[in-house]
């Protein structure tokens, strides 16, 4: 498919998104592999998920959830200048960017002054939405994704098709034939345990050369200045204490107030994610190495990107903002079942993509014109959103802020044919001519073939000229 | 569930069983043991998983049951944090593959079969996923029953919060081939939890 191309230059940056939504939507829904490997994860997740909810009661978790990160919106200036304050205590770096090019500048001026060739990172969807890999790549620094998920991503030159299970949508198969390629050589074994232990070897030779390692920031605890990274692999944690730098970017918006609203959005988020009560790492960290310990970064570096966020406060779309990105509603979109996360073309895919990406993006992007219509609007995202976000509403609003030439037009023709309806003389008359032109267009009781707006109709099934239809 | 030759998998105690019951469900292995046999017990589970090195934390637990003498006897390589080793080594690209961290967890939380580590001068912040084994020496009475407790008493107020605190459930592992979760990803392939009253 389109945006599976390969780079020629074997750059490590991922390629822009090629083709139209719908291209790249009809390429997705033609690979039956790619099919069957989504069912299969977000059938996995379905059962777990559902497990979590008995025992731990998560729809109550989900309201207290929803408070929290309401109020935190909310207090968000303040929050942040109390976390600003409580990492620069701590002996750490902060930085706020205003958008993505200027969190990169800072990020590859870092790596230039410090003389860091190789820079290692754990997954960050910020890291994906201000294009860092890109920056560093044409710095001349060498990037490497250390989730096992995203570097098999890397090596396919491919963006993550899932916030929590980027490569998804790849199969053993597909997964040992890059890890080859990689290592030049055909002796890699192609069982999942064999896989896994292969890469452990060839990513701690990354740790080890790493001078700089990048993590994201589920959450921002604003009372100590600490950010927590969770994972499964442990790579993250090889991260934030082998490289002598550790620099954590996080969006804006991640911030909580106090340990006991981190303790229950810590307590949601992997049930949320992948329906099980805990991550098997979260890290808490809380600046650089202190005097006296003998591992751990040297310099700690929090770089806070708004890109967009801030404008969101006060609108319409603030609730959107509330996301703790766990990826619940992608795994219950019918949609993102279908066609999977790079039919999207943005880092963020599924309902809260569709939602989040053309704010973020601005109201002139292709984005914003095409990805909220990516939905039924079935309420499956709402209902599965660990804190309450009304993503259908969401979904709605941001469809009635999409304006182009078809939109305009299309809301021109309903505004007309309400018109016509709303009076009974109008619609009667209207009705009478349908009626004629259903006995004059039909057929033994079946019109196969209608002008105007019946075109859309016939071109995939007949209309019945009467009601109830002749068999 | 391991139990250990000399440890019992049931405690009698019902925050000690119910840590006991979630680390099983981590894919973490257990036992529960008196002080006394603490060490023996410790040393005999890692020279039954071919471990060849062990890095200690240098904690006061560590020396009351008297590890490093123990693990001598079993004829493993002994080393305490900090070690001086090189990153490489440290990482087990250089030296023994078969290297187990030992940890001294501040806290563990029953509920969710998680450890706490907290980074300090004698407890580096990589030592347990940078190995491949991994023994955590619990005192009983360290368990609490929710996260929200255990993260309450470590960052509680007035005191300052560690460099890094990490929250450990279970060996390292990724679902990201199929989906299937498989162990030893980038961290420890196995979890060992000595409980000991």
């Amino acid at each position: 498919m389109s945006t599976r191309k390969r780079r020629d230059d074997g750059g490590v940056a991922y390629l822009d998104v090629e083709g139209t939504l719908r291209e790249r939507t009809v390429d997705a829904l033609r690979d039956r592999t790619l099919r069957g490997n989504l069912d299969t994860a977000a059938t996995s997740w379905g059962e777990s998920r559902d497990a979590m909810r008995e025992h731990y009661g998560l729809d109550d978790m989900r309201e207290r959830a929803r408070e929290i990160r309401r109020s935190n919106i909310r207090n968000l200036p303040a929050l942040l200048t109390q976390m600003q304050e409580k990492v620069r205590e701590a002996g750490g770096t902060v930085v706020r960017a205003a958008d993505g090019a200027e969190a990169c500048r800072y990020i590859t001026g870092l790596a230039q002054a410090r003389g860091v060739k190789v820079v290692a990172k754990s997954k960050s969807m910020a890291t994906e939405e201000i294009k860092l890999n890109e920056a560093l790549v044409d710095a001349g620094i060498e990037v490497v994704e250390t989730d096992l998920g995203e570097w098999i991503l890397q090596l396919a030159n491919e963006h993550p098709s899932h916030i929590i299970a980027p490569a998804v949508h790849l199969n053993r198969e597909q997964v040992a034939a890059l890890f080859r390629e990689e290592a030049g050589t055909d002796d890699v074994p192609d069982d999942r345990e064999g896989l896994v232990a292969h890469a452990r070897v060839r990513l701690r030779e990354k740790f080890a050369e790493a001078g700089i390692g990048v993590s994201g920031v589920n959450l921002g605890v604003a009372s100590t200045g600490t950010v927590c990274v969770v994972e499964n692999e442990g790579n993250a944690r090889l991260v934030t204490s082998q490289p002598p730098i550790h620099v954590a970017v996080m969006g804006m918006e991640r911030v909580v107030a106090d340990w006991d609203e981190a303790a229950h959005i810590l307590q949601v988020l992997p049930m949320a994610a992948i329906g099980q009560d805990a991550a098997n790492y979260v890290n808490l960290i809380t600046g650089p190495r202190r005097e006296g310990e003998s591992d751990g970064p040297e310099e700690f570096h929090l770089v806070i990107i708004d890109g967009g966020r801030g404008a969101l406060r006060g609108t319409e779309f603030e609730e959107a903002l509330s996301c703790i990105r766990c990826g619940a509603c992608l795994y219950s979109c019918p949609m993102w079942r279908s066609v999977g996360g790079q039919a999207y073309g943005s880092p963020y895919s599924g309902p809260i993509g569709a939602v989040i990406t053309p704010l973020l993006e601005g109201p002139s992007s292709p984005a914003s014109r095409d990805l909220p219509f990516m939905s039924s609007l079935c309420g499956a995202c709402g209902e599965a959103c660990p804190v309450g976000i009304p993503l259908q509403d969401l979904l709605v609003r941001a469809r009635a802020r999409a304006s182009s030439p078809a939109t305009r037009k299309s809301g021109m023709a309903f505004r007309a044919w309400s018109r016509l309806w709303r009076r009974p003389s109008t619609y009667r008359a209207w009705m009478a001519g349908w009626r004629l032109m259903l006995r004059t267009r039909g057929k033994d009781g079946w019109a196969t073939e209608l002008p105007g707006p019946g075109a859309g109709w016939t071109e995939v099934r007949d209309m019945p000229t009467r009601w109830p239809p002749r068999r | 569930m391991s139990t250990g030759q000399g440890g019992s998998a049931q405690s009698g105690d019902p925050v000690v069983d119910l840590l006991l019951d979630s680390l099983a469900r981590r894919k973490a292995t257990a036992q529960v043991v008196d002080a006394a046999d603490a060490g023996r017990e410790a040393a005999r589970w890692m020279a039954d998983a071919g471990v060849a090195r062990a890095v200690l934390a240098s904690d006061p637990v560590v020396e009351r049951i008297g590890l490093a003498d123990a693990l001598k006897r079993e004829g493993i390589d002994v080393r305490i944090w900090p070690t001086g080793l090189g990153k490489r080594e440290t990482m087990g690209l250089e030296g023994p593959a078969d290297v187990c961290g030992v940890t001294v967890p501040s806290l563990a939380v029953a509920e969710r079969g998680t450890i706490v580590l907290e980074a300090s001068d004698g407890h580096g912040r990589g030592l347990d996923v940078t190995s491949r084994h991994h023994v955590a020496l619990l005192p009983a009475d360290r368990i609490v029953r929710t996260l929200g407790e255990a993260l309450a008493l470590t960052f509680a107020d007035g005191r300052p919060a560690p460099s890094a605190v990490s929250l450990v459930s279970g060996p390292s592992r990724s679902s990201d081939i199929e989906k299937i979760s498989t162990l030893g990803a980038h961290g420890a392939l196995t979890e060992h939890v000595v409980i000991i009253r």
